[in-house]
């Protein structure tokens, strides 16, 4: 890792490596994971186009997201698109989104017969982030499908399933159906109001969402909360005294919870009394950035704190001093980029891309 | 896991496979992010392939399942396909369970084991109650905190029963760590939702009792402070007039060396919603109070102050809320 002769430095004071962000370390960290991920990813393999996600768009927040191919990029992620075989399908009660990978997209098969497809709403999510990142024109996508078929995945409560064939549901793919929705710029897919009512029933006693109604306030879970009626248009921009008095949620308890987030040691925790980890930094971090209220938390501490998680390799741990890995290192890089660290691309918090990315540019 | 040896004889030497072709994964021409994978992963994921293309729902393609669960638990379709298999072979559900047991043992933080849980246990119906009850228990004996056997628990409740001993659990995880706020959590979710109790309104009393008592033992644990305040949900009114939560404060300010800020906090609501502060606490509140300020500043502006000294990490929210205090607030 010695690559500079010693006395390089152009000030022999300056701060190590370790007490200032090191961008080109994690450029080379990305670059590496993009070329060959290691095995221990293996068992992630189900889900390699959200591993691409963190990838291509931490690239992007790093600005070295043109050291890719994007030509390559578009097409393999065009290819795990799943398409009925014909419109009448549509109907058939199956969602067409994007598979998470090759092993869960069985295509028509020698005799005919037709597998039924495992397509998966984070992976649909994460397929159109990326192809925002690297600038496709997601009006060229059959998005027609995803959206007829998206409204087979919503609940009679309100929530969505991430597959037809079965599985948890919960505020997590509230969220992806909200973002797809509005990264097609189309809500034609989903009952926004029975959604929300979801999301109102998963607020806790103490102001943060759980995954679920009456499960324990969570950060990941309340930013899917505050993230999906962001985009959804049911918080207004602002100051949170604004958006205060005529919300339909609990605004200054969860404003108070977030902020009480933030421990001892700066970084943020997920819930009360648990131990800070890098990627609450932003996840609730981006919470308070919707609420606009991101001018309250101590910045410094903040920062000393994720610098700790930062790998000598690149990239960020979950905690301090642990080996880094893909997904904290991309909350750590969007932590940072919420912070303005220079040399960052500004990111658009509800959207988890890069601020450029999402509108298009 | 599986019944030859130490090292896993590779499917393609094992007899029992022989008439079965694998599939290889079909990357395309130029895949993005290649993982690389070990050659077992890929040799079962090919012969996965094969079973799941043939839709063969066999006893060996269910040992199959377990294999590829073993290398990638969150890979949804292998599950999918065993659940296929289970119902066309009608296996016993209670030994799916002891499997999941075993799958849950070595990862228990993944989303599918969780789901393939609840689809067994829903299908075995009340009979599954006491087993997955005792299940989560054993999850909590570990990580008290894991998320996945919390929503897990309560739905067992829920959809199930199994309500009668669970406010005493509640108590006796509480019992080992005060700070439990999944705990404490769960012990809303009971007072609340509870057939068998009479719900919030019954119980805010005796719940207030047991809340103060935890915040006077410790005063810096956030949790109870929380319990606290949603005990009275949407009714910020009773919480102004309780003369419990009054009390509770006063003695927690009025308390050396203990951290004030939960306490201040509160106050500073109560203050908001119409508390008339007593003598008392505005001695309390100026004993706290570093310099001397300015006599008669109205008690939320002060208590701000305080907040702002004593949680510096959150100076700029309190200053904030001392800008935004309602005009009329004392």
């Amino acid at each position: 890792m010695e690559d500079s002769p010693p006395g390089s430095s152009p000030d022999s004071n300056s701060p190590s490596r370790a007490e200032s962000f090191d961008r080109d370390r994690h450029v080379f960290f990305l670059q590496m994971m993009y070329q060959l991920m290691p095995s221990q990813y293996q068992g992630q393999e189900i889900n390699r186009l959200t591993l691409a996600y963190f990838a291509v768009s931490g690239l992007h927040i790093l600005r070295s997201v043109d050291s890719l191919h994007k030509e390559e990029i578009i097409s393999w992620v065009l290819s795990l698109q799943a398409h009925p075989m014909n419109e009448d399908l549509l109907n058939d009660g199956q969602f067409y989104g994007f598979h998470g990978s090759r092993s869960s997209q069985f295509q028509k098969i020698d005799n005919g017969v037709w597998m039924s497809n495992g397509s998966h709403l984070a992976s649909t999510y994460c397929a159109l982030a990326i192809l925002k990142t690297v600038g496709h024109d997601l009006s060229v996508t059959d998005s027609e499908t995803i959206l007829k078929s998206l409204k087979n995945l919503q609940q009679p409560d309100g929530s969505f399933m991430p597959i037809h064939s079965g599985a948890e549901t919960d505020l997590r793919f509230v969220y992806c159906a909200a973002a797809i929705s509005s990264m097609l710029g189309n809500w034609s897919g989903m009952d926004r109001e029975m959604a929300k009512e979801y999301i109102i029933n998963c607020q806790s006693y103490d102001g943060g969402f759980g995954l679920t109604p009456g499960s324990e306030s969570h950060g990941g879970a309340t930013y899917c909360a505050v993230a999906s009626l962001q985009l959804m248009g049911y918080i207004e921009d602002g100051l949170p005294s604004k958006s205060a008095s005529s919300c339909i949620i609990d605004v200054p308890l969860l404003l108070d919870w977030s902020l009480q987030r933030q421990a001892a040691d700066g970084g943020f925790q997920g819930r009360p009394n648990k131990p800070t980890d890098t990627c609450y930094a932003f996840w609730v971090g981006g919470v308070l950035r919707i609420l606009g209220a991101y001018q309250f938390i101590d910045k410094t501490a903040l920062h000393k704190f994720l610098l700790t998680c930062q790998s000598e390799y690149g990239g960020f741990s979950k905690l301090p001093g642990q080996l880094p890995d893909l997904y904290h290192s991309f909350y750590g890089f969007s932590a940072f980029s919420l912070l303005e660290k220079p040399g960052l691309h500004p990111i658009r918090v509800e959207l988890g891309i890069a601020d450029n990315a999402a509108i298009g540019l | 896991m599986n019944s030859h040896g130490d090292h896993k004889m590779p499917l393609s030497q094992r007899p029992e496979w022989s008439d079965v072709t694998p599939v290889p994964q079909e990357d395309g021409p130029n895949p993005v992010l290649p993982i690389s994978l070990t050659d077992d992963f890929r040799e079962t994921m090919d012969y996965f392939r094969a079973v799941y293309l043939a839709d063969e729902r066999s006893p060996r393609a269910l040992g199959l399942t377990a294999e590829a669960i073993a290398l990638n638990a969150a890979n949804y379709t292998v599950w999918q396909f065993r659940r296929l298999i289970l119902e066309s072979l009608e296996a016993d559900l209670h030994e799916e369970l002891d499997f999941v047991d075993v799958v849950a043992s070595s990862n228990s933080k993944n989303y599918q084991i969780w789901h393939h849980r609840r689809w067994a246990a829903e299908k075995l119906g009340a009979e599954a109650t006491s087993r997955e009850l005792e299940f989560t228990k054993k999850v909590f004996s570990a990580d008290a905190k894991h998320y996945h056997a919390w929503s897990h628990r309560q739905w067992v409740l829920q959809a199930l029963g199994g309500w009668e001993d669970e406010l005493a659990y509640c108590q006796q995880l509480l019992e080992v760590d005060i700070f439990n706020n999944s705990a404490w959590n769960q012990r809303y979710f009971v007072i609340t939702r509870s057939p068998l109790l009479g719900g919030l309104e019954t119980m805010r009393d005796s719940e207030v009792s047991y809340t103060a008592e935890a915040i006077i033992s410790k005063p810096e644990n956030e949790s109870p402070w929380r319990y606290l305040r949603g005990l009275f949900k949407n009714d910020m009114q009773s919480l102004v007039n309780d003369p419990q939560v009054l009390s509770l404060c006063l003695t927690v300010l009025k308390a050396e060396n203990v951290s004030h800020v939960f306490a201040l906090s509160m106050l500073l609501d109560l203050l908001c919603h119409g508390l008339q502060p007593s003598e008392e606490l505005k001695n309390a509140i100026r004993a706290l109070t570093s310099e001397a300020g300015p006599p008669g500043s109205d008690l939320a502006r002060t208590v701000c102050s305080v907040l702002e000294r004593v949680d510096p990490m959150r100076i700029n929210y309190w200053k904030w809320r001392k800008s935004t205090l309602p005009s009329q607030v004392v």
